[in-house]
Formats: structure tokens, C-alpha cells, sequence
């Protein structure tokens, strides 16, 4: 197969690492290589202006709160370039510190607001002396299936949008909603890391066919041999969150 | 006075047992007498703390087998960083009235523990070997363990004694008020950066602004300096430097020191300047620095070495920057090889395994000379998907959840392929591992068992 290539820009991987985001890199650019894609993933440090135009894909991941106010002030700067290509279909998937950046603010233990880029109608707090919600999470979409990974996050969020899941194990957005993630045009936001596309591969390939199409490329995608995903899941559920094993049978595409 | 009694019954109970006690005989008397380590704080002259995210362990026993070559001294051991294992410590070494016979404490203090402890004992210099990203769900974020380090320092008085290469550290000294001591590795001796590998602190923690490197040594260790502030690493007043197996340890106004390396690696070269420098603040002889290398012997988990059918090397790895250490050193290992790789998510392995993915398994996955890599632990589907995608073919990952399994496995594949093999598991599994790893040694040389000290 012979076509130009998919453009994934990770966005400041230098200040945006916390939660190993270099895997989901990985994942998605192996996923589009066994199938044959070309692949050019741009890392766009903190130091280079993003250029929206060129991108197929853009991945946010988590930092701490000192390296977020760093990246949300980037972000801001070029928020109606990176705004109106979200709104012509650009995909986006924003991990933890990244997914609260898209809101309209982020609030600090101490009562100071982070201002955040307003791609979305979404806000979140971190309260004061409130845990932290950590822990192994899975979250029931009904596009992807089960999705499973550990979540790690003060702040508890929330939003207008539709969510991207219902929290079957775990805290999700704010620990009480039942809600996780957040799903609005080609945006797939969530607190689930771990990191989230290794044992994903539905939602990593869901995320690759709206960067395909959204740069008009094939997004029929073959299937790949995906047993040793399939394996790893049902192992880390049934370990650690054993109730939720029979949905894993009942989740579309499962074997 | 219970809580002493009971504790020093439970620890020789223990011991009737064969067992080696670390935490079990504090956690209990703790319970029984939560001011326990204040009352054993009141009754030593001077406790000497070393915390830190790597090497804690190393160069505790480095600085207190240099201590023990002047006077007696308190220590724990292996890595019973918490107040229990504080209290253990302390439990060891007094009498069944509960009193001390040393004046002198040298204590690997845990980073979240040291606030909880400091007020309580006279701490009179703290080590901290460097801050790197560490098991991320107990303390939440980078940050807090700063915060934390910081409550405890600021609980004392004591002279710090830190890594000057790493930016944590200097800022730690730099925002304590206390009397600072650096040590670093020499200048020229820094290298450039050879791969992408994950780096904390890159960003001033003054000001806010990007962190320039002129070299590093390893992880965010290396000359920095702020573009933007007066935030650069700082000369060292203890400065060491690698010649063939030797460090060559030097502080201004005195003769040089060529000082062994009991443990090989960058990284342990970091443990044992940490460790004579301490020394040197504490006032301690060049002879009893030497003294105190020359007793060390490695623990468990630090390269430690077995002569079965295959050879087998243990490795602990326990976070991204431990681990591509123990990573650099089996690739450098020129022989044939196979692997074993042990993941567990427990508490004293971090429940978040998000860190394999930071951690450089590509090097492994790129080295010609691995023909198999076996997967074992609670997360062995994790570490199997991980070299999956850094490129190892799927063909020749075995998963095998059970340790002792997956050990025999790797040793059968070496032995047929006439390779050695590197064995690289998290903390619960280090002991387990160890402890079956030497019951095969003694059973091929039941005789030499009897010389030989038991593992664990
Ligand atoms: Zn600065």
C-alpha cells in the first residue's frame, strides 16, 4: 500500500509524560504498520508552535500540576487554530492531565484556576483534603466494549457532553456520577491510563479509523491477531477486578 | 517498655525460626507503644538518614559498615524503610530493658516516612541520593515527594549531604535553609544523551522555565542549568570519577581516594559517592571508608549472581530509571541470553504498572543476542504485551504466571541454547525468587551449602 502518511502529533511529550504515554504512542503506530500504513509521528516539545493543519491525530497526555499550567498557557496561544480543526473533525484523545485541559478550567487544591483551552463544556475541581481517585478502573462503552486501565487523578470533572463510558469498577470523572471520559465530535477524553491503548486495541483501532478518515486514507482496518491482548485483559480482570469478567464475553468484536 | 519486650520476643522467635525479622517485631511494638522510636531517638547521640527514590539501600549499608569501623552502630537492613522497620532496627540492637549500646544510628529512611520521624530522632545529616519518578500511585505526583522530603528536612537541623547532579536534589538544598553538602560525578566525565529515555525535572523548579543540559550521567542526572534564572548544578564539594574499577574520590584541601566498587554500574558508583561523602561530613578516616567497602557484600536483587545449569543473574527493577539500568547492563552483557522477567502489582511494587511503558524494554527487544524472554508475575500479560510492541517477536515471549515455573523454563531454554540468563523482577518477587534461585545452587553443590550463608 502506497499512500501518504498518518501524522500523530504528540503534544509536548516533554512536559506531558507522567503516564507513560510513549505507550499508546507505540500501539498506535505499531497497529497502522502491521496493517501496512505509513506512520510519522511529530513530538511536538514545548519549546515549536503546533500546526494543527498538518496533523491526522493529536494525543495529550497527563503531567503534574506545574507542567499542566505550563501547557495549558502553550495551548491557549493557538487555541482557535487547534479549535477549528477539532471542529472540522481533527481527533483527539486526551489522557488525564490532558483531558482536563480541554475544559474550561482546572481548579487547584488551593482555590486557584488554572484556565484551560474551552474546547469543551467541562470543569474541574480538585477539593481540598479529598482522596485522590486512584486505583484499577473498567468502563462499559457502548461503541467499544470494555475498557480497563488504572485511573490516578485529584481533580473530579464534569461536563455537558456525552460520556465516554459507564464506570463499572473504579471512580471515573468525579467518583460519584458513574460517568468516566467524555466523548463530543472526534474528541475521546478519560482518566484511564495504564497505559490506556495496550490493552485497548478496540478503542486504539476506533481512535485510528477517525484519524484515517479525518485524512482521507482507507479506515477499513484489517483485523490483526490480537490474542495476546485478549489474553492480558482477561488476565488483569480477572486478577483484579473479577466482577467485571463476564462483560469482557459479552463486548463486541471479542473472540 | 511492652512494646520493647514484646518486640524483642517476637524478633527471637523469629529467629529460632531461621527467619530474618525486618518489620514484623516494630510493626508490633509500635502498636503496643507508639513513641517507641522517640524514646530509642532520645537514647542515641546522633542519627545519620539516607532517603532518596534509588541506592538508599546501598549506601546505607556502604555508610554504616564505614561507621561500624569506628563504633557500633544501628541499622536496618534490606530495605525496611518505614517506622516499623525503623523501630525493628533499633529492637535488633538494644537490650531486653531496652537499652543502647551504640550512640550512633545510621538509618534508610523511606521519603514519606522521614516528616512522620524526623521531629522524633536527632538527626544530625541526611543523605538524598536523588529523586526520580517512583511508584506513583503512593504518593501521587513528583511534587509531593519534594514536599514531602522538604517537611522532613525542615523538621531538623541537619547538614544535607546531596546529589548535586541531580535538580531535585539542588533544589531540595536550595529551598531547605540548611547547611549543604554536594557531591557529583567530574565534569568531563558526562556523556550525551544516547537514547530518548523518560527524564523527571527537566523544567526549572524556580522559575519554571526549561532546564539546558551540557551532558548528562544518567536519568536527569548531569551538568543543567536554567535558561531563564541562576538555577545551575552546583560544583561539588565531593567529586568522584570513574577509572577502571576504582572511583577516584577527591575534596578540595585533601588527598585523593581510590576507592574500591564493590557493586559495578554508573549507578552504584553514585551509592558509593554518596556514602563517602557522608563519611567525610561525619569526619570519618579515608581508612575507614576503605574499611567499609571492603566489608560490604551486594544484597539480594543487585546483580546477583547463581552457577546453575544456565547461569542466572537477578536484577531488581522497580521504576523506570532502576530499570533501564538493570536494561544497560544486560545488553552490555556480550553473551547469549535469555530472559525472565518478573512483574507483580503489589503494594511494594506499585499498583500502577504504567511505568513499563516508560522504561526503555526497546534496548532489549533490539538485542541480538536474546533468543527468548519468559514472563512471569501477576502482570506477566503486561510485560509480555509491552515487548510486544517494543518489537520482540511474540513467537519466542512465553508467558508463565508462577515464578518458580517461569525460573525453570528460562534456565531449561538457556541451558538447551547454551545461554546465560537474566532474571529482572519487581520488589515481592525478588525474595521468592532469591530464596529458590539458591535452593537449586545448594542442591547442585549440597556440600558448599554448609559454607555459604543463607539468602533471605
Ligand atoms: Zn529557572
Amino acid at each position: 500500500m502506497s499512500h501518504k502518511p498518518l501524522c500523530i502529533a504528540h503534544l509536548y511529550p516533554d512536559l506531558l509524560n507522567l503516564y507513560a504515554d510513549r505507550g499508546n504512542i507505540a500501539v498506535l503506530r505499531r497497529r497502522l504498520e502491521w496493517r501496512g500504513y505509513e506512520v510519522e509521528v511529530a513530538h511536538v516539545t514545548h519549546s515549536e508552535i503546533p500546526d494543527f493543519s498538518r496533523y491526522h491525530l493529536v494525543l495529550l497526555g497527563g503531567g503534574s500540576d506545574r507542567e499542566q499550567a505550563i501547557v495549558a498557557e502553550k495551548l491557549r496561544a493557538c487555541a482557535p487554530a487547534f479549535r477549528s480543526a477539532v471542529e472540522d473533525g481533527l481527533p483527539v484523545l486526551a489522557i488525564c492531565g490532558g483531558y482536563q485541559l480541554l475544559g474550561e478550567y482546572y481548579q487547584l487544591p488551593s482555590g486557584e484556576k488554572v484556565p484551560g483551552i474551552g474546547l469543551v463544556d467541562m470543569v474541574t475541581e480538585a477539593i481540598p483534603d479529598a482522596p485522590r481517585l486512584i486505583g484499577n478502573i473498567a468502563v462499559w462503552s457502548d461503541e467499544i466494549g470494555v475498557i480497563v486501565g488504572f485511573e490516578n487523578h485529584g481533580g473530579r470533572t464534569r461536563h455537558g457532553h456525552r460520556p465516554l463510558g459507564r464506570v463499572l469498577h473504579g471512580h471515573g470523572n468525579d467518583g460519584v456520577s458513574g460517568h468516566e471520559g467524555l466523548r463530543h465530535l472526534n474528541i475521546w477524553g478519560t482518566y484511564v491510563h495504564g497505559p490506556l491503548l495496550p490493552k485497548n486495541p478496540a478503542l486504539a483501532d476506533a481512535v485510528l479509523r477517525d484519524a484515517l478518515a479525518y485524512a482521507h486514507l482507507p479506515d477499513h482496518l484489517e483485523a490483526l491477531d490480537d490474542r495476546l491482548e485478549h489474553e492480558a485483559r482477561a488476565a488483569f480482570v480477572s486478577l483484579r477486578m473479577n466482577e467485571v469478567a463476564p462483560m469482557l464475553k459479552e463486548e463486541a468484536g471479542s473472540p | 517498655m511492652l512494646g520493647i519486650w514484646i518486640g524483642k520476643l517476637i524478633l527471637w522467635v523469629l529467629r529460632l525460626r531461621g527467619r530474618d525479622a525486618t518489620s514484623l517485631p516494630g510493626k508490633v511494638a509500635l502498636r503496643i507503644s507508639p513513641g517507641l522510636i522517640r524514646r530509642f531517638g532520645g537514647q542515641v547521640k546522633r542519627v545519620i538518614a539516607v532517603t532518596g527514590t534509588n541506592g538508599k539501600t546501598t549506601t546505607t549499608s556502604l555508610l554504616s559498615g564505614m561507621v561500624v569501623e569506628r563504633e557500633p552502630v544501628v541499622t536496618n537492613h534490606k530495605g525496611a524503610n518505614l517506622a516499623q522497620g525503623i523501630a525493628t532496627a533499633f529492637l535488633r540492637s538494644c537490650s531486653w530493658t531496652g537499652r543502647l549500646s551504640a550512640d550512633t544510628a545510621v538509618l534508610e529512611i523511606d521519603e514519606a516516612t522521614l516528616p512522620a520521624v524526623a521531629s522524633d530522632l536527632p538527626i544530625g545529616v541526611i543523605v538524598v541520593t536523588n529523586v526520580f519518578r517512583d511508584q506513583l500511585d503512593r504518593y501521587g505526583e513528583l511534587d509531593g515527594t519534594l514536599a514531602k522530603l522538604l517537611e522532613g528536612i525542615r523538621k531538623t537541623q541537619a547538614t544535607l549531604v546531596l546529589n548535586g547532579d541531580d535538580p531535585l536534589c539542588r533544589y531540595l538544598g536550595l529551598r531547605s535553609s540548611r547547611k549543604v553538602m554536594y557531591y557529583g560525578m567530574a565534569r568531563d566525565t558526562a556523556r550525551s544523551p544516547r537514547r530518548e529515555q523518560m527524564r523527571d525535572g527537566q523544567f526549572c523548579l524556580m522559575c519554571g522555565r526549561p532546564l539546558r543540559y551540557d551532558g548528562f550521567w544518567y536519568g536527569q542526572l548531569g551538568l543543567y542549568r536554567c535558561e531563564e534564572c541562576d538555577f545551575v548544578r552546583p560544583h561539588p564539594g565531593f567529586q568522584g570519577e570513574l577509572q577502571g574499577g576504582f572511583l577516584r574520590f577527591s575534596e578540595e584541601g585533601l588527598p585523593d581516594l581510590l576507592l574500591d566498587l564493590p557493586v559495578s554500574g554508573l549507578y552504584n558508583a553514585y551509592n558509593v559517592l554518596a556514602a563517602a561523602s557522608a563519611a567525610r561530613a561525619l569526619g570519618l578516616t579515608g581508612e575507614a571508608i576503605h574499611g567499609g567497602l571492603r566489608a560490604y557484600r551486594p544484597p539480594e536483587g543487585r546483580m546477583q549472581r547463581f552457577e546453575l545449569a544456565a547461569p542466572v543473574t537477578l536484577h531488581l527493577i522497580k521504576n523506570p530509571t532502576g530499570c533501564d539500568s538493570v536494561l544497560d547492563a544486560v545488553v552490555t552483557d556480550g553473551r547469549s541470553k535469555v530472559a525472565v522477567i518478573g512483574i507483580n502489582d503489589l503494594a511494594a511494587d506499585g499498583r500502577d504498572v504504567s511505568w513499563l511503558w516508560d522504561a526503555d524494554f526497546e534496548l532489549l527487544a533490539e538485542d541480538q543476542k536474546l533468543s527468548y524472554i519468559v514472563t512471569t508475575g501477576y502482570r506477566a500479560h503486561d510485560i509480555a504485551l509491552r515487548m510486544k510492541y517494543a518489537g520482540f517477536p511474540e513467537s519466542r515471549i512465553r508467558i508463565e504466571p508462577e515464578l518458580a515455573a517461569a525460573l525453570q523454563l528460562g534456565i531449561d531454554e538457556g541451558t538447551a541454547a547454551g545461554a546465560v540468563v537474566h532474571a529482572l523482577v519487581t520488589y515481592t518477587l525478588l525474595h521468592p525468587a532469591a530464596r529458590w534461585l539458591s535452593e537449586r545452587r545448594d542442591e547442585r553443590e549440597p556440600q558448599a551449602a554448609l559454607y555459604r550463608t543463607s539468602v533471605s
